[in-house]
């Protein structure tokens, strides 16, 4: 099971400008506003190789939860931890930035619930050519962006990480009764083969289409905001440059300590 | 950028950050200076270090493992 989905847009914003966009996209939900979902950022790798000049940057980001409540209702509560929607999930993100070429290549997935659904987003942002510009990477004022999102449940398969169960031992404690019917516990479930139990009963080739296209229809909603969040991100380096958007970073992280 | 994961790393997180975005905004894109982002590399050690431990607390470092062996089933590449 598998869908994918495709969408390209232009920022009328030089690629150099774009790609310090997308570091900074989750700094503070002071600048962008459609990050507030983004608990925390972290750099947990990053070089640039020598012989090619390209810079390899690896992130992990926690969300809350984006599954919505529509999927949340497709599971037994023993899969999604009973509270499920307040779910947090980890997201790995990587990145190769090559300004000799002119591009950044990244790739987004979750590392979490990949047992329900797994979710990587690919872009590739391209400086504008045009017979205007030939040279891709000097000074062009437009941004190309493909995006290709790859949806798949594999709910019900016999996979590694049986949906998040390394950080959530306790996930399985508040059983409402009509879960208890459908499932006899979480890792029964994640366990069993498709044609046995619950899967049997109701279909989990079903159940996976149902999540894949519920998800799709709830991405394109998100690629939207997160599309918004840039343009504003960008704005401000248009106004006040990089040394100005740390400035405001830091005044809004003083205030929010302040407040806390 | 956001906070990090780990309350205890945000200090040093915040140091690398700053050093990361001034080093990749004015000289990195610019094509200035060696291409290795050294001036910031006894930062990141340090915040590094300070998130190993925060990674391993939450069992995310197998959750890492687990999505690099998927990755290598599905041979992805990031070159366009």
């Amino acid at each position: 099971m598998v869908l994918t989905h495709t969408t390209n847009h232009a920022y009328a914003h030089p690629l150099p400008t774009v790609t310090l966009a997308f570091f900074l996209r989750y700094c503070s939900p002071q600048l962008n506003p459609f990050a507030a979902h983004v608990l925390s950022t972290d750099t947990i790798s990053t070089h640039v190789d020598e012989a090619t000049g390209r810079l390899h940057t690896t992130r992990i980001h926690l969300k809350k939860s984006r599954m919505p409540p529509s999927i949340m209702k497709l599971l037994p509560t023993s899969l999604t931890g009973g509270g499920g929607v307040d779910k947090a999930s980890y997201i790995l993100e990587t990145s190769v930035v090559d300004m000799r070429e002119g591009w950044m290549s990244t790739e987004s997935r979750n590392l979490n619930f990949v047992g329900v659904l797994s979710v990587v987003e690919r872009q590739l942002y391209t400086a504008a050519t045009g017979p205007a510009n030939p040279s891709p990477a000097a000074g062009n004022e437009n941004t190309n962006v493909a995006t290709t999102v790859v949806f798949r449940s594999r709910l019900g398969e016999r996979i590694r990480d049986r949906l998040g169960h390394h950080q959530n031992q306790t996930q399985h404690l508040q059983l409402p009764s009509h879960a208890h019917q459908l499932a006899p516990t979480a890792t029964d479930a994640a366990q069993q083969e498709p044609g046995s139990g619950w899967f049997a009963r109701l279909g989990a080739r079903g159940i996976q289409r149902s999540i894949e296209s519920l998800a799709s229809t709830k991405t394109q909603d998100q690629l939207g905001k997160s599309r918004e969040g840039m343009r504003m991100i960008l704005e401000r380096l248009r106004q006040s440059g990089i040394i100005g958007v740390l400035e405001l970073r830091k005044m809004a992280r003083e205030r929010s300590a302040e407040a806390a | 950028m956001s906070q990090s994961l780990a309350k205890k790393c945000n200090e040093v997180k915040e140091r690398y950050d700053t050093c990361f975005l001034k080093w990749y905004s004015e000289k990195y894109l610019r094509g200035i200076g060696a291409v290795d982002n050294n001036e910031c590399s006894a930062l990141f050690k340090e915040y590094s270090s300070c998130l190993q431990v925060a990674l391993k607390e939450r069992g995310i470092d197998k959750l890492l493992e687990d999505a690099r062996e998927d990755n290598k089933e599905n041979d992805a590449d990031l070159s366009p």
